[in-house]
């Protein structure tokens, strides 16, 4: 299965990792790490943001979260899914 | 259930807890009656060594049994071996249901989780943190432990409200006929100042040692008055976990900027005069405003009277600079500070209940300018949280935080506003340790926001060219659209933790986690 | 004012949250040495985001790109240039005008196509090679966009097969060759970084030597060197109020229609009467640019 990997456990970071899905399976997210007992939510709208407007539908996207603003979520989630779509890594 | 003053729901009695009193404003409930006390001891001259051979012998000799109270102080911090010591040992000769009353635990305590579980302890009054903080928060006591600050826990004994039948104190040096001091010895720790009230109070104290001195040793803390055996050991502690290193300012930019802001504050404050009196902390950020403090002194050529609380090495170089006249030490840091209580009479050993209970003829936090504080959460009413955590675990005792906050004149809460994603500033804080009207500013990195209550202090600030003032509206909603909007942290309705104001009343009260 | 510019990792999302809260004059989001190989691509996404979104307050914001002789340059322009809150770029190994104007060329076209004024995007040229020092006044001249040049540390430092001293001794003549070619174009000289993080009192020392030299300030890599520097570089008390006399004195002559103006019994020109009013700029107390 192809995969892809962006971002750091540093902190104010996460590490984004996408793996393609088959057709029709659509968008599955799952968060672990720091945020996520106070900002599932928060993440979940955002990562499915980023992913619609990347024009995805079909994905597995896992979020391991050291504390990571929704500003560098975006850009971890844009620049894994940009190498899963360029090939991965 | 009712709700107390600051809106929170506090049921009438608690079980495990008892009748609940409200909190009704930090400064509003007067006490009345009389002291409570110990047992009255008689020893006279056919006892003149009070020694037994073990631990186990000193708890038979103590009368300890099952459902008493048994209290430690936390001078050997991380390091210490006596509290495991002795709950090892009640739990071997079948003694249950205990009370634990320290002054605070730490870690290294995490192994008292298996005398929860077989039911040796079965409350805790006291701090809990880290896996015992945990497994509490999830509802694995019966009972709900009671948080009390550092001067709320010598006013709740002499008040009576906390009865203790056997007092073990760890004791860096002693000598048979139980005099005692924590500044000598292999396992030195400096002040003793948590255990005083302990050793006053106590129906039975048992002295703890690793260090036996010919009588009398000297200097002596506290006396052979109120200590019934002494027993030794081979060590009562493990140095490294006693005390640090030298504390070092912290390199941290973050850090270092928000010090600076509170250090202008500070400046510009009315309290920035000669004779300034003050109480910083190890934490990174206060050690760091005493350090740009420092220099604004030198700038203005200003002295301080004294600094009072936890000491570090580097409140010991302010004293021997001549930049403060007296350090008035309740808990000594490193190792810089157990140096100095022990060769300088400047450098003064204070007890919890001198340093902080409300309830007596007046703590040495009455006599306090400024006093630099964290906190894990602060809200829109600048009530501040230090006990949970933003998933809503108990981790963190109350320390001193409510009583250098109502007693001092200037307190600031510095703190960054984000740590990750998680703010410190919100509307509501998940469980309150301090009320609003005792805290006036709180400084981020975005600048100093003050309490509109103190009008003084914004004008003071806005005479100032260049200080960073910010509201808490702009804060608050600065955390808002940084952090985006949170989760609610999902609870059982089964109370675990009682927060206690220093006087006694709830001010909150903390439920179980949801299993997730 | 150009007094610091600080390099923010442009992979690192906690000192682009939080960079320009340290007061830096500036700040250089950095897509070359403080990223590595393997992460230019999602360096460039996270500089993105935050040009898009993040926080800048009143420091003026440039990126470092990668050099022409990569292949990451021209991505790493198209990615920045086209957001409003870019002021401009600092390109690193300027050799000569030529690789100024491939650059500028490069700048134009994405200006262009984006609606941007032509020109808007300011570049701060590196010069870390011998060459480029040799070059600093063509340089300097080879665009209006070239805002300041700035000689290189490190890289410097090796292409004159030397090491890097405490003292300098190895920068000193290419730093005030740059000077002299900055002043004469028109442009900032800004000084190099300095590299010993927590030596205070070298970097204070460094600071004042590089100020009597003449340069506009200094490139920075962590947040506590900046007090520091401008601890040096703002005027001094005495400074403001010998400056504070001459303006008031220039004004009042002019009132009165006098060119000529004496301060403390001593002749003051136009040129001092400039100095002043810089002076009073960079101690906050003027509106004057």
């Amino acid at each position: 299965m192809n995969t892809a990997q962006a971002g750091t456990l540093e902190s104010m970071d996460c590490l984004v990792t996408v793996s393609e899905a088959a057709p029709g399976t659509g968008v599955k997210i799952q968060i672990a790490g720091s945020s996520a007992s106070r900002f599932r939510t928060a993440m979940e709208k955002k990562a499915a943001e980023v992913i619609a407007s990347m024009g995805v539908k079909d994905i597995e996207l896992s979020i391991q979260d050291n504390g990571a603003l929704d500003i560098v979520l975006g850009a971890r989630i844009e620049a894994a899914v940009k190498r899963l779509i360029g090939g991965g890594r | 259930m009712a709700k107390n003053l600051l809106g929170r729901e506090i049921p009438d009695f608690i079980e495990g807890y008892g009748k609940t009193k409200l909190f009704q404003g930090a400064f509003a409930l007067k006490p009345e009656g009389y002291r409570a006390g110990g047992k009255i001891r008689c020893v006279n001259s056919t006892c003149t060594d009070k020694r037994v051979s073990d631990i186990k012998a000193a708890i038979a000799a103590s009368g300890l049994k099952s459902g008493m109270t048994v209290s430690f102080h936390h001078h050997l911090r991380n390091g210490d071996y006596i509290v495991n010591m002795v709950i090892d040992a009640c739990a071997e000769m079948g003694i249950k249901n205990l009370t634990l009353f320290p002054t605070a635990l730490f870690g290294v305590h995490k192994k008292l989780i298996e005398h929860i579980k077989n039911g040796v302890i079965t409350r805790i009054m006291g701090s809990v943190n880290g896996p015992i903080g945990q497994l509490v928060s999830e509802g694995g006591m019966e009972v709900p432990v009671v948080l009390r600050s550092h001067g709320g826990r010598p006013r709740a004994v002499a008040a009576g409200d906390v009865h203790i039948d056997v007092a073990f104190i760890a004791a860096p040096t002693a000598d048979k006929y139980g005099n005692i001091c924590g500044t000598q010895g292999k396992s030195a720790c400096g002040s003793l100042g948590y255990a005083f009230t302990d050793a006053q109070y106590a129906d039975f104290v048992v002295a703890i040692t690793d260090n036996l001195q010919p009588y009398p040793a000297a200097p002596i803390s506290m006396s052979q008055l109120n200590v019934d055996i002494v027993v030794e050991v081979p060590s009562i502690g493990d140095p490294a976990g006693i005390v640090s290193g030298t504390t070092k300012v912290t390199r941290d930019p973050l850090r270092l900027l928000i010090a600076k802001y509170a250090s202008e504050l500070i400046e510009a404050s009315p309290y920035f005069k000669e004779g300034i009196s003050f109480q910083t902390g190890a934490g990174g950020i206060p050690l760091a405003v005493t350090a740009f403090m420092k220099e604004a002194m030198i700038k203005k050529g200003i002295k301080g009277s004294f600094g009072l609380g936890g000491i570090t090495g580097y409140f010991v170089e302010l004293l021997k600079e001549g930049l403060v006249e007296r350090l008035m030490d309740v808990q000594s840091f490193d190792l810089e500070a157990v140096r100095s209580i022990g060769e300088n009479p400047k450098h003064i050993e204070i007890s919890a209940d001198w340093y902080a209970n409300p309830w007596n003829s007046g703590a040495a936090v009455n006599m306090l300018d400024v006093v630099i504080l964290g906190a894990t959460e602060v809200d829109v009413d600048f009530n501040a949280n230090v006990n949970t955590e933003a998933d809503g675990a108990l981790l963190h005792g109350t320390g001193g935080h409510q009583d250098t906050a109502a007693g001092a004149k200037l307190t600031i809460i510095a703190q960054p506003l984000l740590r990750g994603r998680i703010p410190c500033v919100t509307d509501r804080v998940y469980s309150v340790t301090t009320p609003g009207e005792v805290v006036d500013a709180i400084v981020t990195e975005y600048g100093i926001t003050i309490n509109p209550k103190r009008k003084d202090l914004l004008d003071a600030c806005s005479a100032v060219k260049g200080l960073p003032v910010v509201s808490m509206d702009e804060l608050v909603s600065r955390a808002h659209k940084m952090s985006g909007p949170t989760d609610p942290v999902e609870t059982e309705d089964r109370i675990i933790g009682v927060v206690e104001w220093r006087d006694g009343t709830v001010i909150d009260v903390v439920r179980q986690l949801k299993k997730k | 004012m150009r007094r610091t510019m600080l390099y923010l990792p442009g992979n690192n999302p906690n000192m682009l949250t939080r960079g320009y809260l340290f007061g830096s004059d500036g700040l250089i989001l950095d897509l070359e040495d403080a990223v590595a190989m393997v992460e230019k691509d999602t360096a460039r996404i996270l500089v993105q985001h935050f040009l898009r979104q993040g926080e800048f307050g009143s420091c003026e914001v440039t990126v470092r790109i990668n050099g022409v002789d990569t292949e990451y340059w021209k991505d790493d322009l198209a990615a920045v240039v086209p957001f409003p809150a870019l002021q401009g770029i600092r390109a690193p190994k300027v050799d000569d005008a030529k690789t100024v104007k491939i650059i500028d060329e490069e700048l134009s076209s994405i200006e262009e196509k984006n609606g941007i004024p032509l020109g808007r995007t300011k570049i701060f040229c590196l010069l870390e090679t011998a060459k480029g020092i040799w070059n600093a006044y063509d340089i300097a001249t080879a665009s209006p966009r070239v805002a300041a040049i700035i000689p290189g540390g490190e890289d410097l430092t090796a292409d004159l097969k030397t090491s890097r001293s405490s003292e300098g001794t190895e920068l000193d003549w290419a730093r005030r060759m740059l000077v002299f070619a900055a002043r004469a174009a028109g442009v900032d000289p800004i000084d190099t970084v300095f590299p010993r993080v927590s030596d205070d009192a070298g970097l204070r020392k460094e600071t004042e030597f590089i100020k009597q030299l003449g340069f506009e300030g200094k490139s920075v890599i962590h947040p506590n060197q900046i007090p520091i520097i401008h601890n040096v570089f703002n005027p001094t008390e005495q400074e403001i109020a010998k400056a504070l006399k001459i303006v008031a004195a220039a004004k009042e002559a002019a009132e009165r229609g006098q060119g000529a103006v004496s301060v403390d019994g001593r002749m003051v020109d136009i040129p001092v009467v400039k100095r002043a009013e810089y002076t009073l700029l960079k101690a906050g107390l003027s509106e004057v640019k």
